[in-house]
């Protein structure tokens, strides 16, 4: 069973924590997990490169979405989800040498 | 303008003025080293006193180079670059890929400097790339200016991440300030108001961050990305994809051949190769490198200026054992793609290189209203505070780093030319940069009245800027007619803008203010943007 009254008392720090630290860890893991999934092109580098590219956009995106959500719940259920997802594919393929 | 409730755009009000003042004194050491930085390779050949030919791949160097390849170990034929360096002269690097002290992937080898024409060795170094290059003296001004900019000095990786953490935020702070312009399209336009200094100066904040909005998320997002790429990216993504093998990574990202063959085949004419590439491409080449010398799978790359109306670096592939051409090599990869096309315009829309002098005036220009814009948000933020002695002190800060930095970065460049007859410019370049970064702190210090500081700043970054084209004269180098007479009259314009720079701060420290703005300090709070 989740507390939530605890977030939904201090907004502000849970706000300063999604658009801080979690914001920089989903950018990082989404950049990490990327190549699993993103098409390789037709040069085969497409999935290697873009991660690469497009981490400054990925934070930006989460950092506004961060600051910008009203309901900080469901951002932060999302947030934490994208981040645990992301993490258990970019894991699972260092762990198994995919 | 876009529609926001009211608590969203405070909260973006917030951010946008956070994001700048946190570390808004370094993103203003970033932004004016990244304007500097621009002209990164015409500061190289100025502070050489122009280049000694320009085009220094002209003489035909296929004999040269064997001649090379011949006194160093076979070990350092794995790969060859050849380009020209800030003074014009030739520079091959013949070296192999292994680990250094650390356990990191480095390039190792053997650094010949050749006079252009004569191809005479001027210089020899051997060891690893980050001290063979390290110790050109020549180069020491522009390379000390860049890692400014790149780095911030500070030791791998915590310099790029601490740069690409200031590219997250410059990112951070353009877009709430486009999220929460009301009125965009009319602050492009809009005429600062004469009635009080605060009112003007943030009609002028929002004027030059009006026009340098877009310009600004370029710049952050770009900057962003060549700080983590090497930093944090390619040691995650090798780590997921390769299992850690960066080599391996960097060798798929290249494009280089999967298929070995070390059988040894001697390398076609280099010169022939140039010949056809430039016949190619139209024009000639700015360097080459050599991959697997004298073995059968040799490739050979050719590397040209950007053709007419592209914008990045051509390259021609050769297969080095035949001298076949095989055709146009994108940077990334051995075919066109995506990836390689959007990576192609980072380099270039981050540093202004694609269109010549005229889009790295505009970026410089554009970098300088950045710094501007940095600068007196920190200012209107602080005297929104000023009722708090802490803000007051931190107050204090600005003029010194806004004008301290300017000097600082003069003081490099005096460093360097009274050091260059000795040869020690490696060490009096950035010791050139601390001495007048401690006198413009002093200078801070000790004078307490603002007007009379900043007439003080004025004349100090004045004189300085006058004194460089002096002490690069004084210093042996050439002068006006004789680099008129080896076309290098870009650095006689380097010279005669830096003279008028210097002699518009100079004037501009014994002029009073603008009429009609009343000077008087404005009590209470600056309104809400």
């Amino acid at each position: 069973m989740m507390h939530w009254e605890w977030f939904d008392r201090r907004p502000t720090v849970v706000r300063w924590v999604l658009a801080g630290p979690v914001a920089l860890l989903v950018a990082f893991v989404v950049m990490a997990a990327m190549p699993l999934w993103f098409p390789e092109g037709a040069a085969g580098i497409d999935h290697l490169i873009l991660p690469l590219i497009l981490f400054p956009a990925i934070w930006a995106a989460v950092f506004f979405y961060a600051c910008l959500a009203e309901n900080l719940r469901r951002a932060s259920v999302i947030l934490v989800g994208v981040l645990l997802a992301n993490a258990a594919a970019a894991g699972w393929a260092v762990w198994s040498g995919v | 303008m876009i529609a926001l409730s009211q608590k969203r755009t405070k909260r973006l009000v917030a951010i946008h003025g956070w994001s700048g003042t946190v570390l808004g004194l370094l993103l203003y050491v970033v932004l004016l080293t990244g304007a500097v930085a621009v002209f990164a390779l015409q500061i190289g050949s100025w502070s050489a006193s122009g280049v000694k030919s320009q085009d220094p791949l002209a003489q035909p160097i296929d004999g040269t180079l064997r001649a090379l390849a011949a006194q160093v170990p076979a070990e350092y034929h794995d790969d060859i670059s050849v380009f020209s360096n800030s003074a014009g002269h030739i520079v091959a690097f013949l070296h192999t890929h292994t680990k250094d002290a650390d356990g990191e992937v480095a390039d190792k080898g053997v650094l010949f400097e050749l006079h252009p024409e004569t191809h005479e060795i001027l210089v020899q170094r051997e060891g690893f790339a980050e001290d063979v290059f390290g110790a050109d003296h020549w180069g020491a001004l522009d390379d000390f200016l860049v890692a400014l900019h790149v780095n911030l000095h500070l030791p791998d990786p915590w310099g790029l991440y601490a740069t690409g953490v200031l590219g997250l935020l410059m990112l951070a702070s353009a877009i709430s300030g486009i999220l929460i312009h009301r009125h965009l399209i009319k602050d492009l336009f809009v005429a600062p108001r004469f009635s009080s200094l605060l009112l003007n100066a943030r009609d002028r904040h929002n004027l030059a961050g009006s026009w340098g909005l877009p310009f600004a998320v370029v710049l952050a997002f770009t900057g962003a990305f060549l700080s983590f790429a090497l930093s944090l990216g390619l040691p995650t993504v090798s780590t997921v994809a390769f299992g850690g093998d960066q080599a391996a990574m960097i060798e798929r990202l290249v494009g280089a051949p999967e298929a070995a063959d070390p059988t040894p085949a001697p390398l076609a004419n280099i010169d022939a190769m140039l010949a056809t590439s430039a016949e190619a491409t139209g024009s000639a080449p700015t360097g080459f490198s050599v991959h697997h010398w004298g073995r059968a799978d040799a490739t050979v790359l050719v590397f040209h200026r950007p053709a007419e109306g592209d914008l990045t670096v051509a390259q021609q592939v050769f297969e080095g054992a035949s001298g076949a051409h095989l055709g146009t090599k994108p940077p990334l990869g051995t075919e066109p793609s995506v990836g390689s096309a959007v990576f192609q315009l980072m380099i270039p829309l981050h540093f202004g290189t694609f269109a010549g002098m005229l889009s790295r005036t505009v970026w410089f220009a554009l970098g300088l209203a950045m710094c501007y814009v940095t600068l007196t948000g920190l200012q209107l933020w602080l005297q929104r505070r000023s009722d708090e002695p802490l803000w007051r002190r931190l107050a204090r800060t600005v003029p010194i780093f806004g004008y301290g930095l300017p000097i600082a970065i003069a003081g490099s460049g005096m460093g360097f030319f009274l050091s260059l007859p000795a040869g020690s410019t490696l060490f009096w370049t950035p010791v050139g940069f601390l001495i007048a970064a401690a006198l413009a702190i002093a200078a801070g210090l000790a004078v307490r009245n603002d007007r009379t500081l900043s007439q003080l700043y004025r004349l100090m970054l004045g004189v300085s800027l006058i004194a460089l084209p002096l002490l690069r004269m004084a210093m042996g180098g050439a002068g006006w007619e004789a680099l008129a007479a080896s076309d290098n009259t870009a650095i006689v314009i380097f010279d005669l803008v830096l003279l008028l720079a210097g002699a518009g701060c100079a004037v501009a420290a014994v002029s009073r203010r603008l009429p009609g703005i009343k000077t008087e300090r404005v009590a209470g709070r600056v309104p809400a943007e």
